[in-house]
């Protein structure tokens, strides 16, 4: 008797599957691997805030889409003459930044007109590009491409480099189900890989997670940092992802207004996005456009370089900042600790 | 066996729900077909070749016309609801002027639609279909879609090549050029919407709208609009008078 129940019961069960099973529309001939995806989470740091919105909503990472997105990122035939894939701006020794350079190099010896930044920690970042212009991380890739100065291709040109090549409708296909190759999945795919570069595990880190501790002098800059810099540089992004003016002068080259260019609002003018100081260290030159070579001379800037005419000006540095030279010494040991070599050479997010 | 016949009978029951759709619940629908003719001063509009002038006497020719018409329904379907039908109208590509979606059987004596994309389209990362970037209307540097295009060249235009160029966009704040259009039906057979018929809408989308009216949009002055702000808003405030319904035939 239950021999015969249980034999029935998978006798329904089968039935069932295959009467599901022909249920299924069949109209794309099938692949010849089922589509069975690696999902992968993005890795939210102990008491770090949760991201403000979910970068990922509509694209859940899996281990394909991001390899899939690491491979777009290293690849140069995303730029119209192959020599300017992402990476070439975006290097993983110097955080993602472009180590070294005021201005970044583009097609046709071209220079970018901003510095690049460094790429961590996007997942928490809701705007992008240094006055903000960019709402969504799945987007961003669409400026550096078409730029005539930077990438200079179109994203038609891209895709059809892309479909003729034998590895990626595979690659796609892994990621998505389907060999289709479209711009979505292609940015989707890239925003998989750049969302989940998390730096968390600079000295810094370590302190804060009682691994380690500061030395004097880092935590005489540590205090001092919490004093003067925090409000703008919040723990633990080391950034509140505000757009504001420090004081520089308009370079006469680029008359970049910054945050204005975005809103057409002259409260914006000369607004700029609040740069994490994650990995400080390897992002030189600073500011939007580079003009500043080392962190000694950023912080003599905020002491003595900020120019307080400006209507705009933070209201926070009307009176510049007060800092001692041995404040300096301090601050910049403290600075040191938050370079993140974890990120900056691990294998998963190298080529 | 008792037992066994009953979760037979429970699996098969599930899968004849599961399989088939509920006709006895379903709403019968019918096919609504919108049609649209661009015209300048009623007048067919025609691309590159066609000399226009406009009220204040410029001339100019039009080298490129398009527009995203988005959640278009027939009415008594509210028109906040989004319901994920984005078109994108474009002169050059006569297959875009026409399409078809279904609409539950009823009579309406309304049609409601949004010219541009509505707002959280456009913070919401990468999309497909008529919305994709490969479409070229969508800014890179300011995220955001452009809702109508308008390219061309008149002797008065003071810029390079007298380029004319207006890419009209801003989905958000004062200077959202989103426009919402409920257009009133007068013809009393309505829009009859019946299973297994087409209703189809003709509509007239007449380009001189974009001249005058709130705001006076002169070549000589304004050649070139590309960004969000207040010059783009007027121009959306003077284009909202751009659509008539102009027949329905129900077959």
């Amino acid at each position: 008797m239950k021999t015969r129940v249980i034999v029935f019961f998978y006798f329904a069960i089968l039935l069932a599957a295959t009467v599901i099973s022909a249920c299924k529309k069949n109209d794309a001939p099938q692949d010849e691997t089922p589509y069975n995806p690696t999902y992968i989470s993005l890795h939210i740091p102990a008491g770090w805030p949760t991201p403000p919105t979910d970068i990922f909503a509509g694209n859940r990472p899996t281990e394909e889409g991001f390899q899939l997105g690491k491979k777009l990122f290293y690849d140069g035939r995303l730029s119209k003459d192959g020599n300017f894939p992402c990476a070439s701006c975006h290097q993983q020794f110097a955080a993602f930044a472009t180590f070294d350079h005021d201005f970044s190099h583009g097609f046709n010896n071209a220079f970018t007109t901003r510095n690049a930044p460094g790429l961590f920690n996007l997942a928490w970042m809701t705007k992008f590009h240094h006055d903000g212009g960019i709402n969504h991380i799945e987007v961003q890739p669409l400026a550096p491409l078409t730029a005539q100065n930077e990438m200079a291709e179109t994203i038609e040109n891209v895709l059809n480099k892309l479909k003729a090549d034998t590895a990626y409708p595979k690659l796609f296909r892994y990621a998505f189900g389907s060999s289709e190759i479209n711009s979505q999945r292609m940015l989707k795919a890239l925003a998989q890989y750049m969302g989940t570069i998390v730096s968390s595990n600079s000295k810094y880190d370590k302190v804060q997670r009682g691994e380690t501790a500061f030395t004097a002098t880092e935590l005489r800059g540590y205090n001092f940092f919490k004093a003067k810099c925090e409000t703008c540089h919040k723990e633990p992004l080391f950034t509140d992802n505000s757009f504001r003016n420090t004081g520089l002068s308009v370079n006469p080259f680029l008359n970049d207004y910054g945050r204005m260019l975005i809103t057409s609002n002259k409260n914006d003018s000369l607004k700029f996005k609040v740069p994490s100081l994650r990995n400080a260290a390897l992002t030189f030159p600073y500011t939007h456009d580079g003009r500043i070579y080392s962190l000694g001379g950023v912080i003599d800037h905020y002491r003595s370089g900020i120019i307080t005419t400006q209507p705009t000006l933070d209201p926070l540095l009307v009176n510049r900042i007060a800092i001692t030279n041995a404040e300096k010494t301090d601050l910049l040991q403290f600075l040191n600790t938050l370079t993140d070599t974890t990120m900056t050479r691990n294998a998963r997010f190298a080529q | 066996m008792k037992i066994s016949n009953f979760f037979i009978a429970c699996f098969f029951g599930l899968l004849i729900t599961g399989c088939q759709k509920n006709i006895g619940d379903e709403e019968k629908t019918g096919t609504v077909k919108i049609t649209i003719r661009n015209t300048v001063k009623g007048n067919p509009m025609v691309l590159n070749t066609g000399n226009y002038t406009n009220s204040f006497g410029e001339q100019y020719n039009i080298t490129k016309f398009k527009y995203y018409l988005s959640n278009v329904s027939v009415t008594p379907t509210p028109v906040n609801t989004f319901n994920g039908r984005y078109y994108l109208i474009d002169q050059s590509n006569p297959a875009s002027l026409s399409f078809s979606f279904d609409a539950p059987e009823n009579v309406y004596y309304s049609l409601t639609f949004l010219l541009g994309v509505d707002s959280a389209r456009n913070v919401s990362g990468a999309q497909t279909g008529a919305l994709d970037p490969l479409n070229d209307m969508f800014w890179t540097w300011n995220s955001g879609y452009i809702m109508a295009k308008m390219e061309g060249n008149s002797p008065q235009s003071p810029v390079i090549n007298n380029k004319v160029e207006y890419h009209i966009g801003g989905f958000s704040g004062a200077n959202s050029v989103l426009k919402n259009y409920g257009i009133a039906i007068t013809n009393p057979t309505g829009i009859d919407v019946r299973e297994g018929k087409i209703s189809e809408i003709f509509i007239d989308a007449d380009f001189d709208t974009w001249w005058q009216g709130v705001f006076n949009l002169k070549i000589a002055v304004n050649p070139v609009v590309t960004t969000p702000g207040t010059l783009a808003k007027s121009i959306s405030d003077n284009y909202v008078r751009m659509f008539t319904i102009t027949d329905i035939i129900n077959y």
